[in-house]
């Protein structure tokens, strides 16, 4: 075990014990909590700086190159161990206990993911620092958020799916807790639990997954699986037993103890399994058709907005999809894919119009989760990846901006809003460096990792044509991104204010403002192409470092990329021309006026505004039957069967009162007869027991007379 | 050490002595000295949790090898009842009618540990949650001991007319505290309650009855002796059944089937259940803790002791409608939960929802595959009925909590209740998403286990269970919400936990926790007991089983030699 392993459990127990700390010393700190949790999460950042500095030490000893294998820090310990031990066995036996491990699997991913949640969430603990101060639930608010790291640091460590499932349920129960954090309102309260429901509808998936993985390969642990499933080429290992097509784990020690031969799963089942594994990361990182929970999530206060429901635990799911990325078929792949495009067009066209500036940058999030899902599904790992690491800092400055036009504005109404550059500089120019991060401008960071995307999709429909679409949806998507952010960004910051309060505004303390500035550095440089050895060449070195150790079967797009750098300029200058003469202020005298065409595409507006009425589907089609079925079953339980029990009891009753009535008039009576008619012979041989022996005597031998000479009878005939 | 101070025969008959004791001792005192009584019944269960915590101690300090409870109670030669089975090895074994072979033999191992130690803490508990009872405290106080003890024998018993004895005295405390101190519908909710557990022990008494008179002798297979037909020793039934295949499929087939059903009545499953919910929602607050906590497992522990070791092939041919019976439950009760707006009913079907889990995990054995998966279904069985045991009481002790501040268990009428009492939040918030299975918390490993396992015997069925993870997230967050969401100016001046109320369920805060963050806590000491009926039941003859693969073939089937008396006797202790 090395130290770094020792390193990042560190990392992932500090802010699980300062949860438990705020919990224990609550009352005696009162609001001091805060300074725990944000200390314990600095404390994570620093680790997780010092893991990343040796582990890329360590890659640049052991020379790097596509498709290696790469360093790996890894440790585990038997967590359960369960089932009959055969006596007699040797210890390295198949028949020793089945075992689920715990234990941390620490890669590249691995490093890259812990430095950027523990960096945006040290931003945001301090942010929210200020930005709380004052809320009757400071110090639990604080607590959550501890636990929250702590659990998504695990998530991202975990060696085994068990785990990471169990540290998945452990962020959405903390997601639930913050988003409803103001109880009060009992439409928060909603809203966290159509969060927590939603995700779990894709958890039901996601335990299909782990249920067939388990049950067939007999393991969780993703190294095991990923590395066993493919053989040297990235070839999934597909035999055929018995006319069916099966694949193995190539593993001399995988053996299925009950047939010797080696581990497998069914094709079919492999499909299931991965779709199933799939659905959970739908649900996490609100894909169609579970992306629903996540705009009504914005319920929460902003930094849990911005930390949790922008840069981390949405992008849980992208993680999973990377990290078992050799379990899916390409029948799966396809499918990633195109959930991907249908998101990132669906939560793009809602976010044009709506009026609710935190809204529209969820509906935002939705669309480039989206846009990491079809880079996932082309077969461009690191591209999506890649798109993951810029866009959480981009996209928590943006919440964390719109946290601060809040601080000063106390609404997220648009229309009501306007002229804030004057008033709020650092915010208007952070959150400016941002939209042109999102939108894809040149030489910030989003320009880098979309391009990436739209190389490694256009490559994928080069090979295969007829999913043009796949290169289309991102593409428009784009300009879509483009166009609703620079509305955003026009619509608060230009112009003149549109209301008293927007008049006012002023910028809040440098607690609000430094934090914005911290991730303006990276939402700037994060894609630049610098060279540090090993990682060499122009392109952004950011994604080289993702794409190290990379599983083979994932796409180098190569020479497309210029082509698609092209398409990107394109788009973006479709989405920027059209953002700005709508809603530009500098070129009023022909600007389009957004509400002349809101008018004449009346139905189509109406429906993006409804967001394509997707929760009133829902509602009609899967709530409302679900409950109609629970009531039918309280109906049924109460009067079917409790009927059916009470029924039997009301015959059983009746019966014994109808017996009871025979008992008194038939029995009762026959037995009063027959009682009588005993007594009265009883009474007329009373004379027989007058006590005196003689008569005895007498009446005993005409008794022994009466035999015998019924005996002889019977032996004589 | 508690058996270097008293002997075994002593320890476990405390156990259900002590109660017993009490409950005279009760009827003795001057019936308007209430407060005396409740402090005498709240000390005498205390002394029966510290006798339990006697025996896990020496549990434990027998170690693992020591966890068949077949190898430790088997040890006095069979046939001479007259011998007592070794000191020290936590079983008792005198005759009692030897006329019939029936025998006073106690005996415990990690299975029936958990649960006598789930009981006696609930007993101390519910106990404390009675300490409001004025209206004829003498009378409740005694049957409530009453029941403590019957359930502890239930659990100890291993002679099947002990058993049965324990079991069907449980009955009468318990129908008169419900019928005495229910609610308003009482009488019908505790004549409901008695009829169907006398209907289901009918089921139970006939199987009994039929092991025991089954003629015939079995093979040879214990060293000492010859097995006797006509006992009522569930171990020595248990071997005859799992490695000879003695009674044959088709008995065994009838066995299993009136085993289940009339535990079924117990546990309760579908379509056995509605005594259930009319019977919590009558008892008082101390006594439905008690009933879902510990009353509900008596069915799971007939199960897992009885059902499947004594019936194991039958228990295999019924496999499959068993399993669906199971999932059809886990589904059934969370949808009739989320149709409740009565608290305390809701709680009622989210118990038959859980106890699903039990029979699922029991029934879903695929011995053409790897074995050990049913290890885990098995363990997760068990697992949710002390998971389950914890989170239900809590839970209906929480309901009471509110039932006593706002006079209604009315959903449509509580809310606002985060802001007015946080204290209580908290604790429901940690009791109530333990019980819907949310990692870190105890109900999450036992859901798992049986979800996961349940793969390994039937997709079909692996995927319907997982889907109760959205019912069951339903109706826990929509009560949830009811309860404590919004604003409810007319609850608003409601007075937090007191300091009783904190005392009762800290420790089941502290429990659901505890065995949802280190499981080995009640694995490492619980499992080898249960891995010990998986091998079994899944190794039974007449099961085509794939144990026999590897094990040397002319080895004993099971690692149940009985060593030397001397050997056992210089245990270390």
């Amino acid at each position: 075990m090395t130290w770094q392993l020792g390193l990042y459990a560190t990392a992932i127990l500090v802010p699980l014990i300062a949860f438990v700390v705020q919990l224990a010393a609550g009352r005696r700190l009162g609001h001091r909590t805060a300074y725990v949790a944000t200390a314990a999460i600095g404390l994570s950042f620093v680790l997780s700086l010092v893991g990343f500095v040796s582990y890329f030490a360590e890659v640049a000893r052991s020379r790097p190159h596509h498709g290696a294998s790469p360093v790996v820090w890894r440790g585990d310990l038997s967590w359960v161990g369960l089932g009959p031990s055969v006596p007699g066995l040797p210890a390295s036996s198949p028949g020793r206990p089945l075992e689920l491990r715990l234990g941390l699997d620490v890669d590249n991913l691995t490093v890259l993911m812990f430095l950027m949640v523990t960096f945006v969430a040290t931003v945001v603990h301090v942010f929210a620092l200020a930005y709380m101060r004052g809320d009757p639930r400071y110090s639990r608010f604080f607590a959550y958020l501890s636990l929250f790291c702590a659990s998504m640091l695990a998530l991202v460590a975990s060696s085994n799916l068990f785990f990471v499932f169990a540290a998945w349920e452990l962020v959405g129960f903390c997601s639930y807790l913050l988003i409803g954090h103001w109880h009060e309102e009992i439409a928060n309260v909603d809203a966290a639990s159509k969060a927590f429901l939603v995700n779990r509808v894709g958890d039901v998936g996601m335990l299909v997954g782990l249920g067939l993985l388990w049950a067939n390969l007999g393991t969780l642990d993703i190294r095991t699986i990923n590395d066993q499933i493919r053989d040297g080429d990235g070839q999934l290992n597909v035999a055929t037993v018995e006319g069916s097509s099966v694949v193995e784990l190539r593993n001399p020690g995988a053996v299925d103890i009950a047939t010797g031969l080696p581990r497998r799963i069914g094709y079919g089942l492999l499909v299931v399994a991965g779709l199933g594994l799939f659905a959970g990361c739908v649900g996490k990182s609100a894909q169609f058709p579970l992306h629903v929970w996540l705009p009504d999530a914005m319920a929460g206060p902003t930094p849990v907005s911005a930390l949790i429901h922008a840069a981390t635990m949405v992008a849980a799911g992208v993680y999973l999809v990377a990290r078992v990325f050799p379990v899916f078929t390409p029948e799966v792949l396809l499918t990633i894919a195109y959930t991907g495009g249908i998101t990132l067009f669906i939560a793009g066209s809602i976010a044009m119009v709506q009026a609710d500036f935190k809204k529209v940058l969820a509906y935002s999030t939705v669309s480039q989760l989206g846009f990491m899902m079809i880079a996932l599904g082309v077969g461009g790992r690191s591209a999506g990846l890649f798109h993951l690491m810029t866009h959480a800092c981009f996209k928590a400055l943006l919440f964390l901006g719109a946290g601060s036009v809040y601080h000063a504005v106390h609404t997220y109404e648009m229309p009501a809003l306007g002229g804030l550059y004057r008033r709020m500089r650092t915010t208007a120019l952070t959150m400016l460096a941002a939209t042109m991060a999102i939108s894809g401008v040149p030489l910030f960071s989003g320009f880098y990792s979309k391009d990436a995307i739209l190389a490694s999709t256009l490559h994928f429909v080069m090979g295969q044509p007829e999913h043009i679409l796949l290169f289309l949806l991102p593409a428009v998507g784009a300009a879509i991104t483009a166009f609703y952010m620079f509305r955003l960004w026009f619509l608060i910051f230009a112009g003149q204010p549109r209301s008293p309060a927007a008049s006012r505004a002023s910028e809040g303390e440098r607690l609000l403002t430094w934090p914005l500035i911290a991730l303006a550095v990276p939402t700037v440089a994060l894609g630049w192409p610098v060279t540090i050895l090993p990682f060499f060449g122009f392109e952004p070195i950011l994604e080289r470092m993702l794409e190290y150790g990379e599983p083979i079967e994932s796409i180098d797009p190569g020479g497309v990329q210029w082509w698609a750098m092209g398409a990107s300029v394109l788009v973006l200058s479709v989405g920027f021309g059209l953002g700005a003469l709508y809603y530009g202020p500098w070129i009023a005298w022909r600007r389009l006026d957004p509400k002349k065409t809101a008018h004449r595409f009346g139905p189509i507006h109406e429906f993006l505004a409804r967001k394509w009425y997707f929760d009133e589907l829902y509602r009609a089609v899967l709530v409302a039957p679900t409950l109609a079925i629970a009531r039918a079953i309280g109906w049924t339980d109460r009067r079917a069967i409790d009927g059916a029990v009470d029924g039997v009891a009301w015959i059983t009753e009746r019966f014994s009162r109808f017996e009871g009535v025979f008992d008194r008039v038939a029995i009762d009576r026959l037995v009063g007869l027959i009682a009588r008619g005993v007594y009265a012979t009883g009474d007329r041989a009373r004379w027989l027991q007058n006590g005196s022996l003689p008569t005895y005597l007498m009446v005993l031998a005409v008794a022994v007379v009466g035999l015998f000479a019924a005996m002889f009878a019977w032996i004589l005939a | 050490m508690g058996t270097t101070v008293i002997g075994d025969d002593l320890l476990l008959s405390l156990l259900w002595m002590v109660p017993l004791g009490g409950s005279f001792a009760i009827l003795l005192m001057p019936g308007r000295a209430t407060t005396l009584i409740r402090r005498f019944a709240l000390g005498t269960t205390v002394l029966t949790f510290l006798l339990t915590l006697v025996v896990f101690a020496s549990y434990l300090s027998l170690g693992p090898d020591q966890s068949s409870l077949a190898s430790r109670a088997l040890i006095s030669p069979l046939g001479d009842p007259k011998v007592a089975a070794v000191e020290g090895n936590l079983a008792v074994r005198n005759a009692w009618i030897p006329e019939f072979g029936i025998e006073y033999y106690l005996g415990v191992d990690g299975i029936s540990l958990a649960l006598l130690l789930l009981t006696s803490l609930v007993a101390v508990l519910a106990c404390g949650a009675s300490m409001d009872v004025e209206a004829k405290a003498k009378g409740y106080f005694s049957l409530f001991l009453l029941l403590t003890s019957s359930l502890m024998g239930v659990f100890l018993a291993l002679d099947l007319v002990l058993f049965y004895v324990f079991f069907e005295v449980m009955l009468l405390p318990m129908y008169f505290l419900i019928a005495l101190w229910g609610g308003e519908r009482r009488e019908y909710a505790a004549i409901k309650f008695l009829l169907y557990t006398l209907f289901g022990s009918v089921f139970i008494l006939v199987a009994i009855l039929a092991l025991y008179f089954w003629p015939g002798d079995a093979p040879s297979f214990l060293p000492g002796g010859q097995f006797k037909a006509h006992t009522f020793d569930v171990l020595q039934l248990t071997r005859a059944a799992s490695e000879t295949g003695y009674y044959g499929h088709g008995i065994q087939q009838w066995v299993f089937a009136l085993f289940f059903i009339g535990f079924c009545v117990k546990l309760p499953s579908f379509p056995f259940h509605t005594w259930l919910p009319d019977a919590h929602v009558e008892a008082p607050t101390p006594i439905s803790m008690v009933l879902a906590g510990v009353l509900l497992k008596i069915g799971g522990y007939g199960l897992i002791r009885m059902a499947w070791p004594l019936a194991p092939a039958g228990a295999h041919d019924w496999a499959y409608p068993v399993a669906a019976l199971g999932v059809f439950s886990i589904l059934y009760g969370a949808l009739a939960a989320m149709a409740q707006t009565d608290f305390k009913k809701l709680v009622a079907y989210s118990s038959i929802s859980h106890m699903g889990y039990v029979t699922l995990g029991m029934a879903a054995m695929n011995l053409a595959g790897d074995h050990r998966f049913y290890a885990y279904g098995l363990n997760g069985a068990m697992y949710m009925m002390i998971a389950h045991g914890i989170t239900s009481t809590a839970m209906f002790f929480l309901v009471g909590v509110i039932y006593d501040r706002a006079h209604t268990r009315d959903l449509t009428r509580l809310g606002g209740l985060e802001r007015t009492m946080p204290l209580y939040y908290a604790a429901s918030v940690v009791i109530f998403f333990g019980s819907m299975g949310l990692p870190g918390l105890c109900g999450f490993i036992a859901e798992v286990f049986v979800v996961l396992s349940s793969f390994h015997y039937s997709v079909a069925l692996g995927v319907l269970a997982a889907f109760a993870v959205v019912l069951t997230a339903g109706y826990i967050l929509w009560t949830l919400r009811r309860v404590f969401g919004g604003r409810n100016d007319s609850l608003s001046l409601l007075p937090d936990l007191t300091r009783r109320e904190k005392a009762i369920l800290a420790p089941l805060v502290v429990l659901t926790v505890m065995l949802g963050v280190y499981p080995r806590s009640l694995l490492d000491w619980m499992s080898p007991s249960v891995d010990e009926v998986a091998k079994m039941v899944i190794g039974a003859k007449g099961n085509r089983g794939n144990l026999a693969k590897f094990r040397p073939s002319d080895a004993p089937v099971l690692d149940l030699q009985p060593r030397d008396l001397a050997e056992v006797a210089e245990v270390p202790r």
